[in-house]
């Protein structure tokens, strides 16, 4: 198997403007706006590439839009349409990987990794794609490759219209690097203006950039803008897998440290504390969890994910934290510094079914115990963790020491 | 060194090294078997620093001397040689040089110096047979947890004492139980923790023999030995506790269900088709004269059988992993098996059921399962 991802990101060229052109030839080549009448309230939700050489662009009102270009052919628009065509648009990329991410109604991720043999290389195979579209729907596509989903995304932009563009693995930087630092995706006006007030206009500039800055500047976002510059996936829905996400269905918490923290009680409380959290809402929706995922991302901005499979479902903030605390011990060298942690639950169960066999009585309690808890918070507020954990007295304190997160620590 | 050993022979002993070899190991060495040549014998070592295996064959030794080769890749090359036999000779650069016919390959090896020292076996503790080691660890193997974060439970309590040698293991749900009387007193009592990946490799070198050879056991503060003929397999333990099975074996399940096994076996594999893929629940009734197996599924449909049962207990509903109860069916031989029972939160107990006064009384074996919420 081949291991570097082969991540594709196909975006309709002007699908909106296309899909009227079709039914109606005359639109072709002239600046096209859908959204409505030109002096309708309202958005542009499209524009074609005409109408877009006058500074028009979708989200801008349609009043603007009309005074950029008057004119431009205003359309009601045919969402139907649009949706057929989507739909069709989806039925060909489901010949090609089973691996498919609608991220709109125009545009697709799809992890082609490992497709080599079946498929071709992967520019081959983005030709393909491309004209199995075209003959199908007669409309246009740009398609970006690259070993990231973000990198494929910028590629798509990059290669439009109707063009292919494949960014080599190992060149993602270096493509990256002399591109407006809008080109990023989640980059918007105002993180652009705040980048530009302090010198940074290229992603270069951005990935050159100390993060520590960044991270002061920008908190959290900052830190994933810094991993996006240098083509990661990094932050939010980049971070999940292509086609994982479409029926699992999780819970997570996650916490960045003010300051990166080598403290290992610190890493702990923290850790813990999440679990509370999202052992909480597990109760809260009714439901036990058989996996636990740690998310550990470090100084260097690395970020890992490590999952166990319990061999029960498990409602119990004890276990797990218990076993998110194994995971991160396994996966930590001491005195690393820590950036940010995460406790994700995932594969509900309704039922915990199986009882056990060696502390069946235990367990009793502490179902007992954790609702208990959960009454209390409901009746005085979330902040009421800590006396509820210190009313359990010592039973409760002991296997929960690190619960209150101490003096100093950032509340997750 | 320079040797010369039948294919046959040097493939089974080969084979045998396999499952202890490291497949994936940051430790290159482990990757290879050590190959020792010693007046008229071939010796052959290998280990992943948890297990080690050393085992032998005759061989025409021409120059004594070690050196160290990848296992698998020389096993799968000599599979592929004709029945003859096959002339090594180790080179100055730790290659292999192996002739067999017309066929000549050098084989990159390893510096015998760096390969881990196995520590001697000390001296004897027990004679088990091979047959009775066999079937203890049948009998308890699919028992064991496979939660690597439990690992007092990633294994099996040995425990041998005079008169006899018990077997337990336990992933937390169910238990298995396993007592019996050794034929030669044991010289000394001991217990200690067996690794689930030795407990596979001891079955498969006994299963090399007959049951009735023994196979010599001893222990140093951290390994296991167990001796098979001229095979010899070295365990580390697991420490830590094992938890204090006698307080889980169950005293007041006064209501007994006797049933053919064949019939509650195959009710319940059929059942189980329709079971919750992920809990594999399941429902068995217990009634007089009766005991009715039920499942539904959403998403699969539902299935119900009864089979008859000397049953005079009160009538109970309760939930168990098919798996479990099916696993405790496959492992043993006796036709039929008796559930006993104390009410629908508590754990069941499963025995084969043995006619009292027939002489098997010398065993026991007891399968505790706890229920599943329904």
């Amino acid at each position: 198997m081949s291991s570097v991802p082969t991540i594709f990101h196909l975006d309709m060229d002007a699908f909106f403007v296309s899909v009227e052109e079709l039914f109606d030839p005359a639109l072709k080549g002239k600046p096209v706006v859908v959204g409505g009448k030109a002096h309708e309230r309202g958005v542009v939700s499209a524009a074609s590439y005409a109408a877009r050489e006058f500074g028009v662009h979708s989200a801008m009102p349609l009043r603007t839009a009309y005074k950029l270009c008057p004119q431009a052919i205003f359309v009601e628009g045919h969402p139907d349409r649009y949706r057929d065509y989507s739909h069709q648009v989806r039925a060909i990329l489901e010949n090609f990987t089973p691996l498919i991410e609608m991220a709109s109604i125009d545009e697709a991720y799809l992890d082609m990794t490992g497709t080599g043999r079946l498929l071709g290389p992967p520019l081959q195979c983005a030709h393909a794609l491309h004209q199995a579209i075209k003959d199908a729907t007669a409309l246009n596509c740009s398609i970006g490759i690259a070993t990231s989903r973000l990198v494929a995304k910028v590629c798509s932009d990059q290669a439009k219209p109707n063009g292919i563009l494949w960014i080599y693995p190992g060149l993602e930087a270096r493509f990256l690097a002399p591109l407006p630092i809008r080109k990023i995706p989640g980059v918007g006006k105002v993180t652009e203006k705040n980048l530009h007030a302090i010198g940074i206009h290229k992603v270069g500039d951005l990935a050159s950039l100390d993060e520590g800055v960044l991270g002061q500047r920008f908190g959290k976002w900052g830190l994933a803008l810094a991993g996006k510059a240098r083509g990661e996936d990094a932050g939010g829905w980049f971070d999940q897998d292509i086609g994982a996400h479409a029926d699992a269905k999780s819970i997570s918490h996650e916490h960045t440290f003010s300051i990166d923290t080598s403290d290992a009680e610190l890493i702990d409380s923290t850790l813990t504390r999440l679990s509370e959290m999202v052992a909480r809402r597990l109760r809260e929706q009714g439901v036990h969890a058989r996996t636990v995922q740690l998310k550990l991302r470090n100084r260097a901005f690395e970020t890992i994910t490590r999952a166990r499979t319990l061999a029960r479902p498990t409602q119990l903030d004890i276990e797990i934290s218990r076993t998110i605390r194994e995971l991160f011990r396994e996966n930590w060298k001491p005195g690393a510094e820590i950036r940010l942690l995460g406790v994700q639950l995932s594969h509900f169960t309704s039922e915990a079914g199986q009882l056990n066999l060696l502390d069946s009585a235990q367990d009793e309690r502490w179902r007992e115990a954790m609702r208990a808890a959960d009454h209390m918070r409901d009746r005085f507020g979330n902040s009421a963790v800590g006396l509820a954990a210190g009313m359990r007295g010592n039973f409760r304190e002991r296997t929960h020491e690190t619960l209150i997160p101490k003096p100093g620590a950032k509340k997750p | 060194m320079e040797f010369t050993v039948s294919k046959s022979d040097l493939v089974r002993e080969l084979g045998l090294s396999q499952g202890v070899v490291e497949k994936k190991t940051t430790i290159p060495i482990l990757s290879n078997v050590l190959i020792q040549a010693e007046g008229d014998r071939v010796f052959l070592t290998a280990t992943d620093l948890e297990l080690g295996i050393r085992c032998s064959c005759p061989a025409r030794v021409k120059k004594e001397g070690a050196g160290t080769i990848p296992a698998r890749r020389l096993l799968d090359y000599v599979r592929l040689l004709p029945d003859a036999d096959i002339t090594f000779k180790f080179l100055e650069n730790h290659w292999a040089s192996i002739t067999c016919g017309k066929s000549k390959t050098k084989i990159a090896g390893m510096s015998r110096e760096s390969f881990p020292e196995l520590p001697e076996m000390p001296e004897q503790i027990a004679e088990i047979p091979y047959g009775l080691l066999a079937s203890l660890i049948a009998r308890t193997y699919f028992a064991i947890s496979l939660e690597e974060s439990r690992f007092t439970l990633n294994g099996a309590l040995l425990l041998v004492k005079p008169e006899g040698v018990t077997m337990v293991s336990t992933d937390g749900h169910r238990l298995a139980f396993v007592d019996q009387q050794l034929a030669d007193p044991a010289n000394k009592s001991f217990r200690a923790l067996v690794p689930r990946k030795a407990m596979n490799e001891i079955a498969k070198l006994a299963a090399e023999g007959t049951p009735d050879q023994k196979a010599h056991l001893s222990s140093d503060d951290n390994h296991l030995f167990f001796q098979f003929g001229d095979r010899l397999l070295i365990t580390r333990k697991l420490t830590g506790n094992f938890p204090d099975y006698e307080r889980v074996l169950p005293k007041e399940n006064e209501h007994i269900a006797r049933m053919s096994k064949a019939e509650i076996r195959s009710a319940i594999e059929r059942v189980a088709q329709f079971a919750d893929e992920r809990s594999r629940a399941i429902r068995v009734r217990f009634e007089p004269g009766e005991v009715r197996v039920f499942s539904s599924s959403v998403e699969t449909g539902e299935s119900e059988e009864s089979v008859s049962t000397e049953y005079q207990g009160p009538a109970m509903e309760i939930g168990f992993n098919a798996q479990y109860l099916l696993d405790f069916m496959r492992a043993i031989s006796q036709d039929e098996v008796a559930f006993s029972l104390k009410d629908e939160k508590s754990a069941g107990e499963l025995q084969p059921w043995l006619p009292a006064g027939d002489g098997t009384q010398s065993q026991s074996y007891r399968y505790v399962v706890m229920p599943m919420r329904i």
